[in-house]
């Protein structure tokens, strides 16, 4: 599998880098000379008699989007949940930054890692969810404090400068004061995904983010997620959105029946399909 | 009856405040018990969980009345027979007979708001659990800061009705003689011979203070709600 995925040059000059680029919370050492901000090696998963995920492997650059598209019940979700251990894996490795995810090695082995531990790897990830997710006893402007205030503790005021500084990047200035259930519910994912950058993740990790919307609002969040891809933000993306994977992601890792079975640039991916199953897919996804 | 109305408002009216005070201290109690038994409900930990379900199958079988007796009749006299120190200096205060009313009713309350709490902690989507976990959130930060909140709001309704229920059951505190709403009824009652009078004037202030804190309940409960639109 071809996993030389270019780094896009030329992002530094754009003029809302300083919102959202900066890594500022590299507490740990990055491991491996490649760099990779998320590796996941022969990562396996098992609910009961499913088998949902195995022999996983990825590597996702710093500053790469990549999409991960395949039928419904591929194991989509539970790779992505896997790498901030909503879902603890139970083979493999994952690792973020370098460091490995919900489990430490002890003599060899591996055990499961304290709460605390994951929720230090937890914080630097953010993920954005199919319906949302908004904390709906808070206003937008208290779902994006939440975690700032609360988790890494910031003082209040470099909190609100943030937050209205993201505000601002994905539109939302004008609905601080507005609670989740006053807005549409493409609003309601921009506050999501700004809810998310309010951490300064060093990965974000979005699962078919569009797919709960009315189609005239998906183009709103798919405009903020080009604008963040642009900016130089790593991702990884869930999605049907075709056009979006084609245009915006530098790769795209094709999963069938818990595993990854092409991953490759994405405008290869879609101009010469590797297997009979990617072509009648893309083509049931109308686009091939 | 108009004459006795006359005679004998202020009187009520003051039984009517020590009742509704009963209920209010009560009711912190119950709301505190009830908080601590729903997170010991929803515990990881079975033995915690066994204590919380315990506590709630108890006290939700012992009738108020035969508690209150057990809490200020019982306890302190029993303790005293013992004379283990520390058990007098603990139940002594039970010899009060208002602090005796306020330990029976909270801890009788207490077990129905543990299981309003917990119905309504199980009511909030594990989604918003989920939420706050992938923003590095730890279990009780999560409580603290997403669910409880959200729950307190489902629940404040049905606390509402609890709180009506207390009011309600206050009047059993005139067996231990605290002189609340029915205590008075019972003396004027003496006083005068007209039972039906002295009763029934009783009954309409306990139908006055439900039906405003229905209202009440209702009001605040429309400002406090998840919904917003
Ligand atoms: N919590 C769970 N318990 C049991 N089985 C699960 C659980 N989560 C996922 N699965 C199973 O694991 C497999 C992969 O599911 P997953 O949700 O990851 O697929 P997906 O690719 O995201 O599908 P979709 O496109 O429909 O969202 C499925 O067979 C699913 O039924
Ligand atoms: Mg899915």
């Amino acid at each position: 599998m071809p996993n030389e995925s270019f780094v896009r040059s030329g992002r530094e000059e754009n003029a809302d880098r300083a919102v959202l680029s900066a890594p500022a919370l590299s507490t740990t050492p990055s491991q491996g000379a490649h760099g990779a901000v998320v590796e996941l090696i022969d990562v396996g998963k098992v609910f009961g008699a499913t088998t949902a995920l195995s022999h996983v492997n990825l590597k996702v650059a710093r500053g790469e989007t990549v999409a991960i598209v395949g039928p419904s019940g591929s194991g989509k979700t539970t790779l992505l949940r896997c790498i901030n251990f909503l879902v603890p894996y139970d083979s493999g490795r994952v690792y973020v930054n370098g460091q490995l995810v919900g489990y430490r090695e002890e003599r060899g082995r591996l055990v499961r890692d304290s709460e605390h531990n994951v929720n230090q790897v937890r914080k630097r990830i953010g993920m954005v969810f199919q319906r949302f997710n908004l904390f709906r006893h808070r206003t937008v402007l208290g779902n994006l404090l939440e975690g700032p205030l609360y988790v890494l503790r910031v003082p209040k005021r470099e909190a609100l400068t943030r937050a209205y500084e993201v505000l601002n990047m994905v539109g939302l200035a004008d609905k601080v004061t507005a609670y989740p259930d006053q807005l549409s519910g493409g609003q309601q994912q921009r506050v999501a995904i700004a809810r998310a950058l309010c951490m300064q993740p060093e990965v974000m990790l979005f699962d078919e983010v569009t797919s709960a919307l009315d189609p005239e609002l998906v183009g709103e969040v798919l405009a903020v997620m080009r604008r963040l891809a642009q900016q130089g933000m790593t991702m990884i993306v869930v999605t049907h959105e075709m056009s979006f994977a084609r245009d915006v992601a530098d790769r795209v890792a094709f999963m069938e029946g818990g595993t990854i079975v092409v991953d490759q640039g994405a405008r290869e991916f879609f101009t010469r399909p590797q297997t009979p199953r990617i072509e009648s897919f893309l083509r049931r996804m109308s686009l091939a | 009856m108009l004459q006795f109305a006359r005679d004998y408002l202020p009187f009520y009216t003051i039984g009517a405040v020590v009742g509704m005070g009963l209920t209010l201290t009560s009711m912190l109690g119950s709301v505190a018990i009830g908080l601590v038994g729903a997170l010991g409900r929803v515990s990881e930990r079975p033995a915690v969980r066994t204590l919380a379900s315990g506590y709630v199958a108890i006290f939700r079988g012992v009738p108020p009345l035969v508690l209150l007796y057990v809490v200020y009749f019982g306890l302190p006299s029993w303790a005293h027979d013992l004379g283990i120190r520390f058990l007098m200096d603990l139940l002594s205060p039970l010899n009060n007979r208002i602090l005796a009313a306020v330990v029976a009713f909270a801890l009788n309350s207490g077990a129905y708001s543990t299981e309003i709490i917990r119905a309504s902690i199980q009511s909030i989507p594990p989604e918003q659990t989920e939420a706050a976990r992938s923003l590095g959130m730890s279990y009780w930060l999560t409580m603290r800061r997403v669910i409880i909140p959200q729950s307190l709001r489902v629940a404040f309704a049905p606390l509402g009705n609890e709180f009506i229920t207390v009011l309600k059951g206050t009047s059993l505190a005139s067996v231990i003689g605290v002189t609340e709403l029915m205590r008075d009824a019972q003396l004027a009652a003496a006083a005068t011979f007209q039972n039906l009078v002295a009763y029934s004037l009783a009954a309409i202030f306990y139908v006055v203070m439900v039906i405003i804190l229905q209202q009440m309940v209702s009001m605040v409960e429309k400002r406090f709600s998840l919904h917003h639109a």
